[in-house]
């Protein structure tokens, strides 16, 4: 008898694939580890049963019949509620979306369905991803699993709990602005955002579609390499015109020595007004972490990259206001009973549909884009886009990596930042590389030396070397004790196996 | 109102006109693998992409960059080679993302030009001596010859972009959405790939615009983009004008004019609109910003929409759509893929076989009648182009009509018409007679000559048979031929026809005439 949630994604397939146990058995702990975890966290929104026992039970099948099971055959998985599936409901943590179910499935999550993964839940996130903390969500707070009085970051908060706490082994989780890494920091575990445009964005609600990109959660980097071979082995997907055709294998080069490798330490960031003492203290000892396993640390800079947050509130609420114009509810959503004409059917739909932060983003979108202000703002926005990319390209002309914090701060308590402009800060250390689109994954350093909770430091490296992002990914996880912990109040509570 | 002539002699009309055309010749649509058809029942053709479902994103067409290449190419545009798609914002069901996907200041085709030749009664419209104005608002001026004018119109731009959905309004006095108890919107047509063509204002006349569609459409035809029918709306045509006083170079403030359906709509809507906004401004008023709405039945336009201020369709680029880069390969085998341009094919037809202009300009319009009309001349032997011509165009056609027939599925052959066109050279029948072989000619299938003989309307052209008519004729016509001498010579014509009744219709009329002529002289 194991633990579901002590178990990596590779040995819960050969696991399977050996007959250790079954698919279904697989799913029915991860089924268990939710009815005995998720009231108190509330991660998930939905929970799949039949979905995933459908998936295991022919996984099982497969298994019987002689056939070869995929690499994460009976891998449980949640996948963030702005992802399509059919069978469930995609609503976006929003009233909006309440009851909407899509005819179709994403790309990403049939993706990972054809490597094997169980389909367990969707999770909570903030509405329509515009938030730093899951509470913007029209369904519920979601709790960190390390401390129930805070948040677990977003907007993919719910993916990143359910990680953490050991109810799924993968998650799927989206980031505009740092929506995988920043609530994989405050959760402890691993959150990838792959360069943008190698995973498809075909089946995921869109916010900022120049901004999103998809990414796996896991408990170990390991787990995270895999999800990424499930993601992009297909290579490009023909129904997102901006992916790109990227397949390689993840695990191939994962263990490789970091000796002789140059990572790029920049002080602007390290030094960054807001930064907490441990984070820094954490972040500074992850640089030390490989300049013991033989990397070179090299002091870079990147100019401009202080423009990031700028451009970003500039780009993303253009495309949100544009992405979320659709819903009105005309053909599906909410829609507001007995009004007398479309235009008073689409504005109440809207006002009552939205909650405050989408129309926030949707109202400074829209003003953005209106003539005379397009030109001043908008313009201005894509220069600085294309500096701080000739920044990036500029930096890894000298280093293979940059080093630097996540989140300049451990997880905060709910209710705690209310001031808009003050959470929007949360993602200053994650925001420059969905504007420059380069991959950056964040990796748990253990818990912090005053808060006790999860701290982290943020990767980034080149556009389309995500790969070798895991390589120095996994060298940093070597040098910490994070590797594969659920957070301890959860740990171990049902999901026997 | 005064008439139109009244109104240009004072006034300049400005016109520039949008046209839409749908790529009917595709499978698929701009965006998505659904099929183009329009003709199934509603919401047969969806998807989550032309539905505009969250998380759908759009992968474009790539026949549809070749059409739209190719129409900038047959219009004398430059090629983009770098554009982009944008969104255009407006909350309507008819677009189900609220946005149209489209193009923003580059489009795929910039600056093109189609030159018009304006001829007989139509280029009257212009007055004389507007020429030399005409030069001065930037467009190439004006040649003046012996039956009309040539001008070149410039095009400021073709786009890409996708069409929205049908809306069906039902309840309403108006069939709009405001009156209406229910609205069913068909998104069968929503993302069909569609073209925008926006002139510059450099058209003058109603039949300068409506020679300009007529010309644009045949070009669309050759080269196969679309089937370009009005009346089915898959070309539809918006026509701007505004007037200002001779000599002026400020523009005035224009109207809109929508829902036309045919060219002479386009032709007598435009006609309305001038003289409408020469009464208003002469009796001191001011031309509003509007939207009008032509009814071809009342031959005049009625207020749709006023524009009270500029929409703002916060325009910006598609982010789910890369910029694109067409290469000189791309565009060398679009060119590669044109065929004949109805203006080439023209001036072959004239040059070739010494063909009339207007009748090589209607014969070089529409690919399949051209393609008809060259292999009947093909078939002749030898070739009798100009008589071929006569009969296609003033015979055939006709019958074509008559039978709801076109040239690709003709009931006669070509090798027919070509028969029968060189028995109206050799003067064997007349133009009248060869009409009413036409349908012999669908029903039986044999060879005109044949059906010439058999019914014995072959006409007597030997003089040795025709003189002694003429003589007779001649002999019992004492007074006309007095008439005839003193000078009132269009007595010929009775004569003639006294010879062809005396000859029992089988004499030729023009060498009645001829010798009639001889022996009066």
């Amino acid at each position: 008898m194991s633990l579901l949630d002590e178990l990596s994604a590779r040995q819960i397939a050969s696991g399977v694939q050996a007959g250790e146990f079954s698919a279904e058995e697989v799913c029915r702990a991860s089924l268990d580890a939710i009815a005995s975890r998720d009231a108190e966290l509330h991660a998930c929104l939905q929970v799949l049963e039949e979905l995933a026992l459908a998936k295991a039970r022919e996984l099982d099948r497969d298994r019987a019949a002689g056939r070869a099971l995929p690499p994460l055959a009976g891998v449980p998985l949640a996948v963030k509620d702005n992802m399509n599936l059919i069978g469930s409901r995609t609503t976006c943590g929003s009233r909006m979306l309440e009851d909407y179910e899509s005819p179709y499935t994403a790309t990403c999550v049939q993706r990972m369905l054809d490597a094997g993964c169980l389909p367990i839940a969707k999770t909570n996130m903030d509405e329509f991803a515009f938030g730093s903390s899951t509470e913007t969500s029209h369904f519920g707070k979601t709790a960190n699993p390390w401390d129930a009085e805070r948040v677990p970051g977003g907007s993919s908060g719910g993916s990143a709990a359910a990680v953490a706490a050991g109810e799924v082994t993968l998650a799927l989780g989206s980031d505009t602005g740092g929506s995988i890494r920043q609530p994989a920091a405050f959760c402890g575990v691993v959150g990838l955002k792959p360069t943008y445009g190698a995973v498809s964005r075909y089946g995921v609600v869109a916010f900022g579609s120049s901004l999103d990109q998809v990414g796996p959660f896991g408990r170990r980097v390991e787990d995270v390499a895999l999800a990424m071979n499930a993601l992009l082995g297909e290579g490009h997907d023909p129904m997102d015109a901006t992916s790109q055709d990227c397949p390689v294998d993840f695990l191939e080069h994962l263990e490789d020595p970091v000796e002789g490798l140059r990572v790029g330490i920049i002080a602007d960031f390290i030094d960054a007004e807001g930064l907490s003492g441990e984070v820094r203290s954490a972040v500074l000892g992850a640089a030390e972490a490989l300049a013991d396993q033989g990397a070179e640390l090299v002091d870079v800079s990147l100019p401009n990259v202080a423009d990031s947050i700028s451009a970003y509130y500039v780009i993303g609420p253009c495309e949100a206001f544009s992405n979320l114009a659709r819903f009105d509810g005309v053909r599906y959503g909410y829609q507001e009973p007995g009004c007398a004409t479309l235009a008073e059917q689409s504005a109440k739909s809207r006002a009552h549909g939205f909650g405050a932060e989408a129309k926030r983003r949707q109202m400074l979108g829209a003003y953005l884009l209106s003539s005379g202000v397009y030109e001043r703002y908008y313009h201005k926005a894509q220069k600085a886009r294309t500096l701080i990319t000739k920044s990036y390209e500029r930096a890894f002309e000298e280093v293979d990596v940059l080093l630097l914090p996540s989140s300049p701060r451990t997880a905060f308590k709910f209710g705690e930042i209310s001031d808009p402009t003050q959470m929007y800060l949360s993602d200053m250390f994650t925001i420059s590389s969905n504007i420059a689109g380069n991959g950056s994954v964040s990796v748990p350093l253990g818990l912090g030396e005053d808060s006790g909770l999860p701290v982290a430091v943020q990767l980034q490296g080149p556009a389309f070397k995500d790969r070798r992002l895991l390589t120095f990914a996994r060298a940093v996880e070597r040098g910490f004790e994070a590797e594969g912990r659920v957070a301890p109040a959860f740990a171990g509570k049902g999901g026997e196996l | 109102m005064k008439s139109l002539e009244e109104v240009l002699r004072d006034w300049e009309a400005v016109i520039g006109l949008e046209v839409h055309t749908e790529l009917t010749t595709l499978t698929t649509k701009m965006f998505c693998g659904c099929e183009l058809s329009h003709a199934d029942e509603p919401n047969a053709h969806v998807c989550p992409v032309c539905l505009g479902l969250p998380g759908a994103l759009p992968v474009p067409n790539r026949e549809a960059i070749r059409s739209i290449v190719k129409a900038g190419l047959a219009t004398g545009c430059e090629i983009e080679k770098r554009s982009m798609f944008y969104r255009k914002h407006y909350f309507y069901p008819d677009m189900a993302k609220n946005f149209q996907t489209t193009q923003g200041p580059v489009a795929f085709c910039m600056h093109g030009r189609l030159d018009l030749g304006v001829r007989g009664q139509g280029a009257s419209e212009l007055p004389d001596g507007a020429a030399a104005e005409r030069a001065g608002d930037g467009s190439v001026p004006v040649t003046r010859g012996e039956d009309g004018y040539e001008v070149p119109i410039r095009i400021l731009r073709i786009h890409m972009e996708e069409d929205a959905a049908k809306m069906n309004h039902l309840g309403g006095a108006e069939g709009r959405i405001t009156e209406a108890a229910e609205s069913l919107i068909d998104y069968n047509r929503c993302g069909t790939p569609l073209i925008e063509l926006v002139t510059e204002p450099d058209l003058r006349t109603p039949e300068e615009a409506r020679l300009f569609m007529e010309k644009l459409r045949r070009i669309f035809l050759t080269i196969g983009i679309s089937d370009c029918s009005l009346e089915s709306g898959s070309m539809r045509c918006d026509g701007n004008v505004s007037l200002r006083r001779k000599g002026e170079t400020e523009l005035g403030t224009k109207t809109e004019l929508k829902n036309i359906n045919s060219f002479k709509s386009l032709h007598d809507g435009l006609e309305y609109e001038i003289r409408r906004q020469a009464e208003v401004l002469e009796e001191g008023g001011t031309v509003r910003q509007e939207t009008r709405h032509f009814e071809p039945g009342r031959k005049r336009t009625v207020v749709m929409r006023v524009k009270e201020t500029a929409d703002d369709y916060r325009l910006f680029p598609d982010p789910d759509l890369a910029p694109f880069d067409l290469s000189d390969g791309f565009i060398e085998s679009c060119r590669a893929e044109l065929p004949e341009l109805p203006d080439a094919k023209r001036d072959r037809y004239m040059a070739a076989w010494g063909l009339r202009a207007e009748d090589a300009e209607t014969l070089a319009g529409e690919p399949a009648l051209a393609a008809f009309f060259e292999a009947a001349v093909a078939a002749g032997e030898p070739a009798h182009a100009q008589a071929t011509a006569n009969l296609v165009l003033n015979g055939v056609m006709g019958f074509w009509n008559a039978e709801g027939a076109g040239p690709a599925e003709s009931p006669v052959s070509p090798e027919q018409v070509a028969s029968l066109a060189a028995l109206v050279a050799a003067d064997a029948v007349t133009s009248a007679q060869a009409r009413e072989v036409l349908p012999i000619c669908a029903e039986t299938g044999d060879d005109p000559a044949k059906i010439v003989d058999e019914r014995g309307m072959r006409q007597v052209t030997d003089d040795d048979a025709l003189l002694p008519v003429v003589e007779a004729v001649l002999a019992r016509c004492p007074d006309q031929v007095r008439q005839y001498r003193e000078g009132n010579v269009k007595v010929i014509g009775f004569l003639v026809g006294q010879c062809m009744r005396e000859s029992k219709g089988k004499g030729n009329p023009k060498r009645f005439n001829e010798l009639l002529r001889e022996r009066l002289s």
